[in-house]
Parts: structure tokens; sequence; C-alpha cells
């Protein structure tokens, strides 16, 4: 194994544990906080692609300056979601969310 | 220390370090410990860019989600009425499924990543300077970094949107 593949066993293991995350916990909140592993995951695999794919030299930073941004728009949109849905049905659960359900 | 090598025991601590306090996230049962571990989670990811020559990311990282992201969440969490999570409920019935899709997709990854026949190098190429990341900001990626800062002036106008009391 070479020094990339660590890096990337690394990212792949954080991702799964974000997503085990996201799939199985309940509380909204502890949903986007696991989200947030999963984009550090994909950050440190694309740093880690960019310093060892020759021609590719610093292409992850501008990569995972962007991922970043964005991952800090959506955190502030999704909480302000479950805050004001919180108001409304008081609860963070994800399976208590039925209001639209048919 | 030679700029640029793979050091296995600093990355060991790290690696190990960043697994223990995801793991944390997504078990413990109190969800504030869930976000400091998450807080430690964010400080590992930040030594490991430290450790792939990308210092500028790891300063960025150590602003944006230890400072920002997690005074977000927290805030979220003392906004919001939590009961803990009960006690059965790392193999609950979502679990059932959660787990056996979580560990194929990790073999699967893992499988893909033994196999590749990508033209990595054994050797990293060389680290790009604050003045070179500048330049490319502003040259090369002005149309994402522009479309990023809209999407952010929409975000910054639709938190405040919805977080608004609706009496008005």
């Amino acid at each position: 194994m070479s020094a990339v593949d660590w890096y990337l066993t690394l990212a792949t293991g954080l991702f799964c544990i974000g997503a085990y995350g996201v799939l199985a916990r309940r509380n909204v909140i502890l949903i986007v906080m696991s989200l947030e592993l999963m984009l550090n995951a994909v950050n440190i695999a694309l740093v880690a692609f960019a310093d060892f794919l020759p021609g590719a030299a610093g292409r992850g930073t501008f990569f995972a300056l962007f991922i970043i941004t964005l991952a800090a728009a959506e955190v502030t949109v999704g909480l302000a979601i479950v805050v004001a849905n919180y108001r409304y049905s008081r609860s963070v659960q994800a399976d208590e969310f039925s209001e639209m359900k048919g | 220390m030679p700029h640029g090598d793979f050091h296995p025991v600093l990355f060991v601590i790290v690696a190990v370090w960043v697994l223990v306090c995801g793991v944390g996230v997504v078990a413990f049962r109190n969800i504030v410990h869930s976000a400091m571990a998450m807080v430690a989670c964010f400080l590992g990811v930040a030594a490991v860019f430290v450790l792939l020559d990308a210092g500028l990311l790891a300063i960025i990282q150590i602003l944006l989600y230890v400072g920002a992201i997690s005074v977000v969440v927290l805030f979220a969490i003392m906004l919001t009425e939590q009961q803990h999570a009960k006690l059965g409920f790392f193999f609950n019935r979502q679990a059932i499924f959660a787990l056996p899709l979580t560990v194929a997709a990790a073999v699967v990854i893992t499988v893909i990543l033994v196999t590749s026949k990508m033209p990595l190098n054994g050797s990293r190429s060389h680290n790009v300077s604050l003045v070179a990341i500048a330049g490319g900001l502003f040259n090369r990626y002005v149309f994402p970094f522009e479309l990023v800062s809209f999407v952010l002036l929409a975000a910054m106008i639709g938190a405040i949107v919805l977080a608004r009391k609706e009496d008005d």
C-alpha cells in the first residue's frame, strides 16, 4: 500500500461512519452532523488525490474550499429548517415529521 | 522533518483519532456529547490536511468547521428540546438495514481502491503556494467562486426568512 491508499482508507472509513449516522439515527440535527462527517471524508479524499495524481497538483485545495463553503451554507439552511419545523411540531425526530404524508 | 514525506506513526495517530471521534458522533446518546465529538473529529481532519501539506485548508477547516459550524449546531441543539436517544438505539429498526448497507459500501469502496489502476505517484507532487491559490481563485476558478458567493448569499437570506417569526 502506498501513502495515498492510507489516506483513501481513512476517507472511506469516515464516509461510512457518517453514512451510518445518516441512515440509522432519528435526530435531524445528528443527521446533519453525520452529513458533515461525510463531506469531510470527501475533502480528505480530494486533497489526497490532488497530491498523488500526476498533473493535478493543487486542484484538491480548490475543490475542498468550494465544498467547505457549500457545507457551511447547507448547515445554515438545514438547521434553520430544523428550528422552524421544531417551532411547528415540537420535535426534532425525523420519523415524527409526517405532516405531508398522504 | 523532511517536507512532503509520509509519516506512518503520525498518520496512524491522527487517523485513529478521527475515526474514534467519528464513531462517537453517531454512537453517543446525548447529542451534546455527539457535537463535542464532532468538533474533535473536525480538529483531527485539520491535522490530516496538515499531513497532506495543505496548510491553508487546515486553517480554513479550523475557522469554519471548528469555529463556525459547530457553534451553529450547538445553537440548534439549544434552541430545540432534546430527549436522549433510547437505550437500544444502536440496533434499532433502521440500524438493522443501515449497518449491513454501510459495511457493504465500505467493502465495495475498498475493493475498488485495491483493484484500481490509477496512475498514482508513489511520491507526492509539490505543494501549491498561497499566491497560486489566490491566483487560481480569481482567474481559472472565478466562475465557481462567484457562484459560491451567490449561494452563500441565498443561504443567508434563506436562513433569515426561515428563522423569522410568522406573525408579520
